[in-house]
C-alpha cells in the first residue's frame, strides 16, 4: 500500500528541495542594503509610528475576526450542500435553512449590540 | 433519507433549550435597554415548555443518531434536575444582578446554553458526545463566572476556570482518544463490551484512557485532588452563578461518569477500585476538614460541595443499581439545597460582595424567621438529618456501598458527616443564637424569596415521599441501555 | 387512624397551626399549645382503660396493642410500624403529662413565643413517635426528629452559655445516633424478613434470633454491637462517663426543658437498651449485664457525690438525675422480674419526681434571679406553700417511704441483690449521700436564720414577701397533679406496674432463655 504514497513523497522532497534552492539563490546573489523600514515587522512603504512590542490593535479587530470565522465556517458547511442540493431531500433544505437561521439570528444580535459599528 | 436513524424526540429537551436560548436573545434584543423582565418571562417560559417536553417524552426515546444518544428515563431524570435548577436560578436572580448592576439579558441564555450542554451529558452514548455536551456547559459557565467585570475576583474566577477547565476537558479529550486507539470506537456500548470482554480490562492504551477520562470528570465533580478550583471559582463568581454551578454541572458530570462506568463498573476490577475508593476518602475528608474553618459563607459552601462529591462517589464506586439509583436521588435533593443555601447566603449579604462573612447570618432567626428556617432546612439537610431528603439521599448510596462490601469507606462516609455537623450547625447557631450587631434589614424580595421557599419544600417533600421517587430513579437507572 | 398515629402526629399538627397564628397574638399561641396537648393527653388516658394488662409485646407482635402498620420505603422495606405495649406505655403517659404540664410552665416565657411553642410540640410528635416505633428505622427517625428542637429550644431560650450548652449537647447525641446509625445498619444488612426473604429493619424480625445472618452469630460483632449501641444509648441516659453534656444542658435550658429532658428524654436511654438491645442482642446482654449493674453503681455513687458538691440548685438537680437513673441501670442489669420492673417503674417516677424538683427550681428563680443555695434561708417562714410542695418532691426524691420513688428503689435492690450483691450494696449507700444531700439542701434553703443574701438585709417581711411572692396558682397547677402521682403510686403501684409486669416478666424470659453463643470472629 506504501507504494502509492512514492509520488508524494517525491514531490515534498521536491518541493522542499525547490524552496530551500530559491532562498539560497537569493541568499548569494542577491544585492544587500539595509535600511531601517525594512527591519520593521510590517512593511508597505509608510514608517511605522511605535515600536512593535508595544504596538496594541483595538478590541473591535478581534470581534469582526470572529465574526468572519463564523461565517467562513458557514461557507465550509453550505458548498458541498449546495454541490449536491439537487439529489437531497426536503429535510436537508430545512436543516440547512435551520443552520442559516441561527447564524443570521447571530448576526442581527451582533448588529443590534453595535459591534459593527466603528466608534 | 432513512430518518428513522434521527429520532428527533430522544434529544427533545436539548432541542426546545436551544430554540429557546435564540428566542430568549431575541426577546432581550427587542425590549429596550433597560428593560430586562421580558427576557426573564421568555426563560422561564422555555424552561417550563423544555420541563413539559422533557416529561412528555419521559422514556420514549432510545437509542438514536446512530447511536450517539438515548432519550431514556436516565436522560429525563436528570434533565428535570437541571432544569429545576435553571428555573431556581432564573426565578431568583433578577434581584442579585440588579443589586450589583449587571442586569445582562445574557444571563438567562447563558444559563439555557449551559443547560442544553448538560443535557447532551446527560443524554450522550458516545464519548464524543457528552465531550460535546460538557464543552457547550462549561463555555456558558466561563462567561457566567465572570459575569461581573466590574469586580476583580470575578474575573480571576472566570479566568481561574477557564484556564483549569481547558487543561481538564483536555485530559478529557486526550482519555477518548487513547480510548478509540484502543477499542476503535468512541460508542459507549462499544468500550463497556470491550471491557466485559477483555482479560486485562486496562491492556494497552485503555489504562491510560479510563485514568485521564476520570480525571477529566472529577475535574468538573470538584474531587480532591482535581478541587482546588472550586473554592476560589464559587466565592469569586457573582453568586447567583455559585449557586447554579455548585449544582446543575455537578450533576451533570455525575451523569457523565454514570453512563461511562455504570454498566462497565464490575469489569474494571482492582486498580480502578482502589483508585475511587482513595479519591472518595480523601474527596470528603478534605472537604469537610477544609470547610469547618472557612470565615465566608461562599467558601464554606464550596468546600462542602466538594465533601459531597465524595459521598457521591461512593455510589459509582458501588456499581449496583442502587448506587446509580442513590446518586439520583441524592442529586435531586442536593441541588435543592445548595441552589437554596448560596441564594439565601446572598439575600442576607449587607456588607458588598467582596464579603461573605457568616457573621451577616447574626440574628436571622429573629429578623426573618422564615428565611432562618429555611436556610436551617438547608443546613440540617446538608447535614442529612432525618427526615429531610438529604438523609436519604445518604442512606441510599451509603447502603449501596456497604451491599457492595465497602463497609469501612461508609464508616468514613458516616464519621465525615458528623464532622460537617460543625459547619453547618454553625450557620445555625449564628441565626439564632448570636446577639444582635445591629445589621441593616434584609430585602424583601418575593421572587426570589418564592425561589427559595420552593427548593426548601423539595428538600422536604423529598424527604416524606423518599421511596417513591427512588422509585422512579431506579427505573430511570434501568432504562439505561 | 389509629390512636398512636394521633397521638404521634396531632403536637405535629400543633405546630402547623401555632405557625398560622400571628407572631404576636402570644394568648392564642399558648392556648392552642395547651389544646393540643390535652387532646394528646385525654386520647393517651382513654387508651388506659382499653390497655391489656395481660399482653406480652417485645418480641410478639400479637402481644402489642393499638398497632399500626403501613409501607414506608417500600424498597428498604421500611414500614411505619407503631404499637405499644408495657414497656413504651407507661412512657407514652408520662411524655404525655409532662407535656401538657410543660405548656404551663411555659406560659412565662416572653422571647419568641410563636419558635418556642412550635418547637416544643415538635419536640412532643419526636419524644411519642420514639417510643411508638416498632421499626428500627422509624425510631432513628424519631429520634433525630428529638434533637432539633431540643438544641433550638436550649440554644434560644436558654440562659447566659446556652450557645456552649447547645453545642455540647447537640455533638455527643449526635455521636450517639451515628453509632447507633451503624449499628441500625449492621443488623439491616444481616436480618432477613422471615416471610419475604429480604432485608428488614423490622425490630421484631430483628429480635429473632433465627432471622440473623451467620456474621451477625459470632460473638465478636455481637459484642461489638452491642457495645455500640451501648454508647449511642448511654450518651442519653446519662452514664458516667458520657454525661458531661447533662449539668450544661440543665442549667442553661429554660424550665420547661429541663423537665422534659430529665423527665422523658433521659429515658430514651434506657428505653432504647431495653427496647433494642436486651432483645436483640441477650446473650450479649447477660454476658455483660455485670457492666451494666458496675455502670449503675458509679452512676449512682458519682452522681449522688457530685450533687452533694454543687451550689447552683438546679445543677444538684441534674447531678442528681445521674444518680437515679443508675438505679434504672442496676434493676436492668440484674435481668430478674424484680429487678426489671422496679427499673422501668423508676425512669417513671424519677420522670415525675424531677419534674417537680426542676418546676420548683424553676419557680425560686423566677423570683431571686439566682439559684445558689447558699444564698437561701428561712424560705419557709417567707413561702410557706411553696416550702410545702418542695418537701414532697425532696422527700421523694430521697426515696421516703410513702412516696413512688421508694417502691421502684425497694425493687431495683430487691431484684439485683441476688445477682450482683456487691454492686448493690454500692448502690444502697447511694441512698445515704442521697439523703444527705437532699436533707442538707433543704436545711440550707428553707429552715435557719433567713436569706443570707446581701440585697434583702435589713428588709421587713413584707418587704421580702414583694420581692419573693409566694408560689400562684398557675404554679401550683403544674406541681399538684404531679405530686398526687407521686403520693398516690407510693402508696397503691399498681395501676403502672400491672400496666407493665406482662411485658417485662417476657423480657426477662427472652433474655434469658437466649444461648450463648460462642463462636468468634478473631
Amino acid at each position: 500500500m506504501t507504494e502509492q504514497f512514492t509520488p508524494v513523497v517525491w514531490m515534498l522532497l521536491s518541493a522542499a528541495l525547490l524552496t530551500a534552492g530559491m532562498m539560497a539563490v537569493a541568499i548569494f546573489l542577491g544585492p544587500r542594503k539595509m535600511n531601517p523600514v525594512k527591519a520593521e515587522p510590517y512593511e508597505c512603504g509608510i514608517k511605522t509610528e511605535d515600536p512593535p512590542l508595544n504596538m496594541r490593535h483595538p478590541i473591535r479587530f478581534y470581534v469582526v475576526a470572529i465574526l468572519f470565522i463564523i461565517f467562513d465556517v458557514e461557507i465550509v458547511f453550505l458548498y458541498p450542500w449546495a454541490v449536491v442540493f439537487r439529489q437531497l431531500s426536503l429535510v436537508a433544505f430545512i436543516s440547512i435553512a435551520i443552520f442559516i437561521g441561527v447564524l443570521m439570528a447571530g448576526l442581527y444580535y451582533a448588529v443590534k449590540k453595535g459591534v459593527l459599528e466603528w466608534r | 433519507m432513512d430518518l428513522s436513524r434521527f429520532n428527533l424526540i430522544t434529544i427533545a429537551t436539548p432541542l426546545v433549550l436551544g430554540a429557546g436560548v435564540l428566542l430568549v436573545m431575541l426577546v432581550d434584543l427587542l425590549s429596550g435597554r433597560a428593560n430586562r423582565r421580558p427576557a426573564q418571562l421568555a426563560a422561564l417560559a422555555v424552561v417550563l415548555a423544555a420541563a413539559a417536553v422533557c416529561l412528555a417524552t419521559w422514556n420514549t426515546g432510545g437509542v438514536s443518531f446512530f447511536g450517539q444518544v438515548s432519550g431514556d428515563g436516565f436522560a429525563s431524570f436528570f434533565n428535570l434536575i437541571f432544569l429545576a435548577v435553571a428555573f431556581l436560578v432564573i426565578l431568583a436572580g433578577p434581584a442579585y444582578l440588579e443589586r450589583n448592576a449587571i442586569h445582562f439579558g445574557e444571563y438567562y441564555s447563558l444559563v439555557l446554553v449551559s443547560v442544553m450542554g448538560m443535557a447532551f451529558m446527560a443524554a450522550g452514548t458516545n464519548l464524543l458526545v457528552i465531550f460535546l455536551g460538557l464543552e457547550t456547559m462549561s463555555l456558558a459557565l466561563y462567561v457566567l463566572a465572570g459575569f461581573n467585570p466590574a469586580r476583580q475576583s470575578s474575573n480571576e474566577a472566570s479566568l481561574k476556570y477557564l484556564l483549569l477547565g481547558s487543561f481538564a476537558t483536555g485530559f478529557l479529550v486526550f482519555g477518548i482518544a487513547l480510548v478509540y486507539g484502543q477499542i476503535g470506537s468512541t460508542d459507549l456500548a462499544r468500550f463497556s463490551a470491550y471491557l466485559a470482554g477483555a482479560g486485562d480490562p486496562f491492556a494497552g492504551y485503555m489504562g491510560a484512557g479510563v485514568a485521564l477520562l476520570l480525571i477529566g470528570l472529577t475535574f468538573k465533580m470538584a474531587v480532591v485532588p482535581f478541587h482546588f478550583w472550586s473554592p476560589d471559582v464559587y466565592d469569586g463568581a457573582p453568586t447567583v452563578v455559585s449557586a447554579f454551578m455548585s449544582a446543575a454541572p455537578k450533576a451533570a458530570a455525575f451523569a457523565a461518569a454514570l453512563r461511562i462506568f455504570y454498566a462497565p463498573a464490575e469489569s474494571l476490577g482492582l486498580p480502578w477500585e482502589r483508585i475511587l475508593w482513595i479519591l472518595a476518602a480523601l474527596t470528603m475528608t478534605v472537604g469537610n476538614l477544609s470547610a469547618l474553618n472557612q470565615a465566608s459563607i461562599k467558601r464554606m459552601l464550596a468546600y462542602s460541595s466538594v465533601a459531597h462529591a465524595g459521598y457521591l462517589l461512593l455510589g459509582i464506586l458501588a456499581g449496583n443499581e442502587l448506587g446509580a439509583a442513590g446518586i439520583l436521588f441524592y442529586l435531586a435533593s442536593y441541588v435543592f439545597m445548595n441552589v437554596g443555601a448560596f441564594t439565601v447566603a446572598w439575600m442576607v449579604n449587607r456588607r458588598g460582595e467582596g464579603r461573605y462573612d457568616l457573621g451577616d447570618f447574626a440574628q436571622l432567626g429573629f429578623r426573618r424567621p422564615l428565611l432562618a428556617a429555611m436556610m436551617s432546612v438547608f443546613m440540617l439537610g446538608l447535614i442529612g438529618i432525618p427526615p429531610l431528603a438529604g438523609f436519604f439521599g445518604k442512606l441510599y448510596v451509603f447502603t449501596a456501598a456497604v451491599q457492595a462490601g465497602y463497609v469501612w469507606l461508609v464508616v468514613i462516609a458516616v464519621l465525615n458527616s458528623a464532622v460537617s455537623v460543625f459547619y453547618y450547625l454553625r450557620v445555625m447557631v449564628i441565626m439564632y443564637m448570636r446577639e444582635n450587631e445591629a445589621l441593616k434589614d434584609v430585602d424583601r424580595i418575593p421572587a426570589t424569596f418564592a425561589a427559595v421557599a420552593a427548593c426548601a419544600l423539595m428538600v422536604i417533600l423529598l424527604g416524606l415521599i423518599p421511596g417513591s421517587v427512588l422509585d422512579v430513579a431506579r427505573a430511570a437507572v434501568a432504562s439505561m441501555p | 387512624m389509629g390512636p398512636l398515629t394521633l397521638i404521634t402526629f396531632l403536637p405535629a399538627l400543633g405546630a402547623a397551626a401555632i405557625g398560622l397564628l400571628p407572631a404576636d397574638n402570644h394568648k392564642a399561641i399558648r392556648w392552642t399549645a395547651a389544646a393540643f396537648t390535652l387532646a394528646v393527653l385525654l386520647i393517651s388516658v382513654m387508651l388506659i382503660p382499653q390497655f391489656s394488662q395481660t399482653h406480652t409485646g417485645i418480641n410478639d407482635v400479637d402481644g402489642f396493642q393499638f398497632v399500626e402498620k403501613a409501607d414506608w420505603i417500600p424498597a428498604f422495606n421500611i414500614s411505619y410500624f407503631v404499637g405499644v405495649d408495657g414497656l413504651s406505655f407507661p412512657m407514652l403517659l408520662l411524655t404525655a403529662l409532662l407535656c401538657f404540664i410543660c405548656i404551663f410552665v411555659s406560659w412565662g416565657i416572653k422571647k419568641g413565643v410563636k419558635g418556642y411553642f412550635a418547637l416544643f410540640l415538635l419536640l412532643e410528635t419526636g419524644m411519642m413517635g420514639a417510643f411508638v416505633s416498632l421499626d428500627f428505622f422509624l425510631f432513628y427517625v424519631f429520634w433525630e426528629i428529638m434533637l432539633l428542637p431540643m438544641y433550638f429550644l436550649i440554644g434560644i431560650w436558654g440562659g447566659p452559655r446556652r450557645v456552649y450548652a447547645a453545642i455540647k449537647f447537640f455533638i455527643y447525641t449526635l455521636v450517639g445516633s451515628v453509632l447507633m446509625l451503624l449499628v441500625m445498619l449492621a443488623f439491616y444488612f444481616n436480618v432477613k424478613d422471615p416471610v419475604t426473604g429480604a432485608n428488614t429493619f423490622n425490630m421484631l424480625a430483628m429480635m429473632d434470633q433465627a432471622n440473623h445472618s451467620p456474621w451477625l452469630n459470632l460473638f465478636n460483632v455481637r459484642v461489638l454491637l452491642f457495645f455500640g449501641l451501648y454508647i449511642g444509648f448511654a450518651i442519653k441516659v446519662p452514664v458516667f462517663p458520657f454525661h458531661t453534656w447533662l449539668p450544661d444542658a440543665h442549667v442553661e435550658a429554660p424550665t420547661a426543658i429541663s423537665v422534659i429532658l430529665a423527665g422523658v428524654l433521659l429515658k430514651m436511654g434506657t428505653y432504647g437498651l431495653l427496647r433494642i438491645s436486651f432483645p436483640i442482642l441477650p446473650d450479649a446482654t447477660h454476658t455483660f449485664a455485670w457492666f451494666l449493674a458496675l455502670m449503675g453503681a458509679v452512676n449512682i455513687i458519682y452522681g449522688a457525690l457530685c450533687a452533694m458538691a454543687q451550689k447552683d440548685l438546679k445543677k444538684l438537680v441534674a447531678y442528681s438525675s445521674i444518680s437515679h437513673m443508675g438505679y434504672v441501670m442496676l434493676g436492668m442489669a440484674s435481668l430478674t422480674a424484680a429487678g426489671i420492673n422496679g427499673a422501668v417503674f423508676q425512669m417513671f417516677n424519677h420522670g415525675t419526681v424531677t419534674a417537680m424538683l426542676f418546676i420548683l427550681v424553676g419557680v425560686i428563680y423566677d423570683r431571686a434571679h439566682h439559684r445558689e443555695i447558699n444564698r437561701f434561708g428561712g424560705l419557709a417562714n417567707i413561702m410557706p406553700k411553696y416550702m410545702g410542695i418542695s418537701a414532697v418532691a425532696f422527700f421523694a426524691a430521697l426515696g421516703l417511704p410513702g412516696m413512688s420513688a421508694f417502691i421502684s428503689e425497694a425493687m431495683v435492690f430487691l431484684g439485683a441483690f441476688p445477682v450482683f450483691q456487691v454492686y448493690t450494696i454500692i448502690g444502697i449507700s447511694g441512698i445515704i449521700i442521697t439523703a444527705g444531700y437532699v436533707l442538707w439542701t433543704v436545711q440550707r434553703m428553707f429552715f435557719g436564720e433567713g436569706l443570707k443574701d446581701e440585697k434583702y438585709k435589713g428588709m421587713s417581711m413584707e418587704q421580702i414577701r414583694v420581692h419573693l411572692p409566694e408560689i400562684n396558682g398557675r404554679e401550683l397547677f403544674t406541681l399538684i397533679p404531679l405530686a398526687a402521682i407521686v403520693i398516690y403510686l407510693g402508696i397503691w403501684p399498681h395501676p403502672v406496674l400491672g400496666m407493665m409486669n406482662a411485658s417485662l416478666v417476657h423480657l426477662v424470659e427472652l433474655v434469658k432463655a437466649a444461648p450463648v453463643v460462642t463462636a468468634g470472629l478473631f
